[in-house]
């Protein structure tokens, strides 16, 4: 049989992505052995997180060596991940979908590569400097004007009520921060599919006598709506995993849940990067077990969400035709 | 002998540019990537046996750990690298938990840290020493319109802390400030996130002087905190600084480094009720009443708390600065170079003129001496 270099040292480099995916989650287990087996089911249904006394002697906790009243739940940051999650994707959907059916249709040709450029550089803007914004003008902005506001006229929706706990730091900053980060994302990807719309289609939607908001409702978006849901699931991705940004505007809620928009969250990977200092300072190594064990939880979530979306884009959703 | 290296340094690196050039237009001409390749392990290996050769005489240690003691390496580090270029230094901030980590893993040679390594953690790893290096303190600042001289007492932090005091008129704070006008707003508590030193010495004081807050939240460098709405956690000294600066009402702690800030940003500083019974603001004076008065009674391993102590004068949360040293170093030029650097450090390293520019104090005599034990014991 021929060696074929080329081919052998794609399949390698192919390889090494799940690889390291592979090795990664691997080690999480092993390293977290321990404390799923301490912690068992009720780890992500109980409330109160807690280190336990890291400065006196361990003591012995349903068989095994922790901190004294150590006790592990992480309902609060799963909440939190996901409700902040969810937030930003409510408001990035409609702003980039806007954004993107303007830059593909509306744009004169000419301006539109430096309008598209503008979108792709908030995306790539670090999250560091969205944090900064967010305590420096969001925060301030949601305490004093926003949240009042939201609580006068809108408070009877049980979950917009209570503008002024927080100060502006909590739910709502960190779901305006993620959804900032992310709609450069779905807009750039739905942007690309419109673009690549045949002019066929969108020239006989014309010729029929749609008008130009019925060409592009009904006959270019459905089109892409396998792409638009794609884009939704990287930016959903990029939401889930922040971390820097929503640490820096979350007001970082702990053992209660957020009951409100304005309450104070964690999200589970600003969570492991404010405790993992103090975790390593447990002399039994259960927290920083612990905390591998959060980051599973979080790989499980994201893991859900692309499968869900996979089966979205793959079932009925692309075979599915406008109606006549 | 130094002159000789450097001369061969100079030769290598002339070779090297030759070599650069060379290849260079090798590149220009072929364009092939092979060429790159070459081009770049020539480079790296000659630029590698410079590094070797220029290794013998330099000693390199790593400090990591608290963003407290941060600022005062990089600051004695740049003066001792000429002092003594014969140690190189790498100075990291990554928290006081990860600091102690790695000086008990081997991972760095100093750890720094703003607390002193835990009982449980000194019976696992019993050759790690906790040496004192300066003092430092915390200040309880609020942002309360129109009032300009606070008293707070542990009892009442920790009441704010927990959610039982929830104005600024309850009649706790009324009875500790006579006189004092205070408004009937909510209390805005302001607490660290991330794990810190800062929250460590914070929560020793409301340990120290609370015996509910003890047995209920403890101490430590991230806490369980109690739910209270409208709290806020917020990351770093600088994120409870712009936190405290933007909600009225609000009440925070803040190591005493960030005063010239504080002071900046318009908020006040607690006087803070010590073991005493007085009310005591941070100053120089203060902090060093709190540390003169344990400074005897400190011991050979310098683990003590310096927080609550009995004395009119005495502020109440005042730390010592740890570095977080393994006694037992596998190679003994590395035992010589941190017991040099440590030493400088007590000593010249300790002048106002370092200190200053962080608000640290310097080390009381006793303790110096009982710092300069420990130091020698690192082999």
């Amino acid at each position: 049989m021929q060696l074929k270099p080329f081919r052998l040292t794609l399949l390698g480099l192919s390889l090494l992505i799940p690889f390291a995916l592979g090795a990664v989650v691997l080690f999480l287990l092993i390293f977290s052995w321990q404390a799923i087996g301490f912690n068992g089911l009720g780890f992500v249904s109980r409330v109160i997180w807690n280190l336990g006394d890291l400065y006196d002697d361990p003591v012995t906790t349903r068989g095994v060596l922790v901190p004294a009243g150590a006790n592990y739940g992480i309902l609060v940051f799963i909440a939190g991940t996901l409700l902040s999650s969810a937030f930003a994707i409510l408001i990035a959907v409609p702003l980039s979908v806007g954004a993107a059916i303007f830059l593909a249709e509306i744009v004169p040709h000419k301006i539109r590569p430096a309008l598209s450029m503008l979108v792709e550089l908030v995306a790539v803007v670090p999250s560091v400097v969205f944090g900064l914004w967010g305590i420096a003008v969001l925060v301030p902005f949601i305490g004093t004007v926003l949240g009042p506001a939201i609580s006068k006229y809108l408070g009877f929706i049980p979950f917009l009520a209570g503008g002024d706990s927080g100060g502006g730091y909590g739910l709502l900053a960190a779901s305006v921060v993620l959804a900032l980060m992310i709609t450069p994302i779905i807009a750039t990807t739905l942007l690309d599919a419109l673009l690549q719309v045949p002019k066929e289609n969108r020239e006989s939607a014309f010729a029929l006598g749609a008008t130009h908001f019925e060409v592009v409702s009904k006959a270019m978006m459905p089109m892409v709506r396998t792409t638009l849901v794609g884009g939704i699931v990287l930016a959903l991705g990029r939401a889930l995993g922040e971390t820097m940004a929503v640490l820096m505007v979350s007001g970082g809620g702990l053992n209660i849940l957020p009951h409100s928009i304005f309450s104070p969250i964690s999200t589970i990977a600003s969570f492991i990067v404010s405790q993992l200092d103090s975790a390593e300072g447990d002399p039994t190594n259960m927290a920083v077990r612990s905390l591998a064990e959060i980051a599973l939880v979080l790989f499980i979530i994201t893991l859900l969400t692309n499968a869900g979306a996979k089966i979205l884009t793959s079932g009925g959703f692309h075979v599915r035709k406008p109606k006549q | 002998m130094r002159a000789t290296s450097a001369d061969g340094l100079a030769i290598t690196g002339i070779v090297a540019k030759e070599d650069f050039t060379v290849n260079i237009n090798n590149m220009l001409r072929r364009s092939t990537l092979l060429r790159a390749g070459v081009a770049a392990l020539a480079l790296s290996s000659l630029t590698g046996f410079a590094g070797s050769a220029k290794a013998q005489s330099i000693t390199p240690l790593v400090e990591s750990g608290s963003s407290l003691l941060y600022p005062l390496f990089n600051i004695w580090v740049e003066d001792y690298q000429s002092i003594n270029p014969g140690i190189q230094i790498t100075t990291t901030s990554t928290g006081s938990g990860a600091g102690i980590a790695q000086a008990i893993k081997g991972l760095v040679q100093i750890g720094a840290s703003d607390a002193y390594v835990s009982n449980a953690m000194e019976k696992a790893h019993p050759t790690i020493l906790s040496i004192p290096l300066a003092i430092s303190a915390q200040a309880v600042n609020y942002n309360l319109p129109g009032v300009t001289n606070l008293h707070l007492s542990g009892p009442i932090l920790a009441g704010i802390y927990s959610g039982t005091i929830t104005k600024w008129n309850d009649p706790q704070i009324a009875a500790a400030n006579p006189g004092v006008t205070l408004p009937a707003n909510t209390i805005v508590p302001i607490h660290r996130l991330d794990g810190s030193g800062d929250t460590f010495i914070f929560s020793q004081y409301l340990s120290a002087s609370t015996p509910s807050w003890k047995s209920s939240v403890g101490f430590g460098t991230t806490l369980s905190w109690p739910p209270i709405t409208g709290e806020i956690g917020a990351k770093g000294n600088a994120g409870m600084l712009a936190a405290a600066k933007a909600n009225p009402y609000s009440v925070a702690y803040i190591g005493v480094s960030y005063a010239s800030k504080v002071a900046a940003a318009g908020l006040g500083i607690a006087a803070l009720e010590n073991a005493s019974g007085a009310y005591v603001t941070p100053t120089p004076d203060t902090i060093g009443a709190a540390a003169d008065s344990i400074a005897n009674s400190t011991p050979p391993d310098e683990r003590i708390s310096m927080i609550f102590t009995t004395g009119a004068n005495n502020y109440p949360i005042v730390n010592y600065e740890y570095a977080v040293v393994d006694s037992n170093q596998e190679a003994s030029a590395v035992a010589d170079a941190i017991r040099t650097f440590l030493t400088w450090a007590i000593n010249d390293g300790n002048s106002p003129k370092y200190l200053k520019q962080v608000n640290f104090l310097p080390l009381p005599a006793p303790i110096k001496a009982l710092s300069a034990a420990q130091i020698a014991k690192i082999q």
